[in-house]
């Protein structure tokens, strides 16, 4: 027998029992209480086609051969850039990005007091305990900075007169 | 759908196997198989159990000059060609060493090879002491400054410039800014100029979705960790890829060594200053003022016409972050006569850094600038 047609009949079977397994889980959750109860075949039934349908072209294009894994990660593959296809599409749209901002201004309205306080008492903490707070550090930092900036001014200024010295840039 | 016909057709499934007597090659592919097998039970325990820092930037380098958080590095010693080049890679985001990842998988090791003066100007790790450098910092005060130094420090007369990523719009503005500056050669690799068509962050970072003052108001520096998310919503399925290749060659303890590497760069984020963020989104994103000449830095009007010297772009075919025509929009804004675009295969990061990029970029760049420098 082909092991070709063989391994596709298999896999054939394998996708009715899913699809039918799948229908039995809608029909079980459409039969529970309140009108929005989830669509699971709605859900499965297009990543089990993509890998069934994966898995059949590979199987299409010869015969079943030892290297299994190899056929099994391709057909992963597959449904990965499948699924990141799809993904990439649903997020390219408008409707995407607006709930994507609307979920950062609620996380803005949460976090701006959260932050403040956190700040706030650590900054008491500290104070008591006799340590520099975070903003005395960051500013000592700062003051630094801009000390090397004003060396470099320096730096800057001393070789151009070196230069207008030495000739070598008009006055 | 009886459990016996299943039944049946797992046997004949076997049988069809079984009926003819295995050729010795397909034996062999099977004992090749068991071997990875065992391999990679032993690699992913070594993984889990004792897992080895990776050594990345093996190519020697010393450091030439230090300004606050940034750093710039010459690499190499006997240069052939005179005119230095200046590499510009992003600001935030990920550290510089995916340019010099592994011995023989370095781009920097590539061009130092090929006989180019190479220096890199590492932006650095910011914290909330740098929380008040702008984008016009970046164009007006850091890079004039690194430019003479690698002027300086190779006694040439004029240098070429590489902006990657960010680097580019960065270097982009700042040889438009300072014509006088002796740049001979600017090269755009993967970095967004026309920000209209930048692609998912672009609409993500649309005006009307995305309030950036409010956002570094109330979040100040962009931390490390919401970088990285934001890089990861772009590409959900990609851990998931990664993972999935990684069991895969799990049994290849060459793929293994390039992975360590690749891993740990790609899970070393770096933060945002705020208010470079703020400048970056607000004037680049949401205004695109680059490409519409609306742009000032440091009292002076940014505009790419000014650009005049030998430009060359490179756009990667699956780059998500900045695709190609994004990338390659510079082209349609300089000023410059001695212009090219090509575009390669690959991502955004994979255009620089692999084995593809070995293949397609890095002689394209180097025979490109050759002629040049």
């Amino acid at each position: 027998m082909d092991p070709s047609a063989a391994s596709q009949e298999l896999f054939d079977l394998w996708k009715r029992q899913i699809e039918e397994g799948t229908q039995a889980w809608a029909r079980m959750m459409a039969a529970g209480p309140g009108r929005g109860a989830p669509d699971p075949a709605a859900f499965w039934r297009p990543l089990m086609d993509q890998g069934v349908a994966g898995w059949s072209r590979i199987m299409s294009q010869g015969p079943a051969s030892p290297d299994l894994f190899g056929q099994w990660k391709q057909f992963l593959d597959q449904w990965i850039e499948a699924w990141s296809k799809a993904l990439g599409q649903a997020m390219g749209t408008e409707a995407f990005a607006q709930t994507l901002g609307s979920y950062l201004d609620r996380w803005l309205q949460a976090q701006g007091p959260v932050k403040k306080a956190g700040e706030e008492s650590a900054e008491t903490l500290l104070q008591a305990l006799g340590l520099p707070s975070r903003a005395q550090v960051v500013g000592v930092a700062r003051q630094l900075a801009e000390v090397d900036d004003r060396l470099e001014r320096l730096e800057d200024g001393m070789a151009a007169l070196l230069r207008r010295r030495d000739g070598r840039e008009p006055q | 759908m009886g459990q016996e016909r299943f039944a049946d057709v797992v046997e004949r499934f076997t049988q069809g196997y079984a009926a003819p007597p295995p050729a010795p090659e397909v034996l062999t592919r099977w004992t090749d198989e068991i071997e990875r097998a065992r391999l990679r039970m032993t690699n992913f325990a070594r993984l889990m159990l004792d897992p080895v820092e990776p050594r990345t930037g093996p190519t020697p380098r010393q450091e030439v000059y230090r300004k606050n958080k940034a750093r710039l590095y010459r690499y190499g010693s006997a240069p052939t060609y005179r005119t230095p080049l200046l590499f510009v890679p992003n600001l935030g985001i990920s550290r510089p060493y995916i340019f010099d990842l592994l011995p023989g998988g370095s781009f920097i090791e590539y061009m130092t090879a090929q006989g180019f003066d190479f220096y890199l100007l590492d932006w650095g790790t910011f914290g909330p002491e740098d929380n008040q450098l702008t984008v016009e910092d970046c164009v007006t005060r850091i890079l004039p400054r690194m430019a003479a130094k690698a002027l300086e420090s190779s006694g040439a007369a004029g240098l070429s410039v590489l902006g990657y990523c960010m680097g580019a719009p960065l270097v982009a503005s700042f040889v438009a800014t300072y014509p006088e500056v002796p740049v001979k050669n600017f090269i755009n690799m993967a970095g967004p100029i026309d920000f209209a068509k930048a692609g998912l962050f672009a609409l993500w970072l649309d005006r009307r979705f995305f309030n950036v003052d409010r956002f570094v108001d109330v979040v100040g520096a962009i931390p490390a960790d919401l970088v990285r998310a934001g890089f990861k919503l772009l590409k959900p399925t990609m851990d998931l890829s990664t993972s999935l290749n990684l069991w895969w060659n799990l049994w290849n303890d060459k793929y293994l060594e390039g992975f360590a590497a690749l891993n740990k760069w790609a899970n070393d984020y770096v933060a945002f200053p705020a208010e470079f963020f703020r400048h970056w989104v607000g004037d680049f994103y949401q205004q695109n003022q680059l490409v519409r000449g609306e742009l000032r830095m440091g009292g002076r009007p940014v505009q790419l016409g000014r650009i005049t010297c030998p430009v060359f772009v490179v756009g990667a075919r699956e780059d998500y972050i900045a695709p190609p025509e994004c990338v390659k929009a510079l082209l349609e804004h300089v000023g410059s006569r001695d212009k090219e675009y090509v575009e390669l295969p690959g991502g955004h990061i994979s255009l620089i850094a692999g084995r593809g990029a070995a293949a397609h970029c890095w002689p394209k760049v180097s025979d490109w600038l050759a002629r040049r420098s």
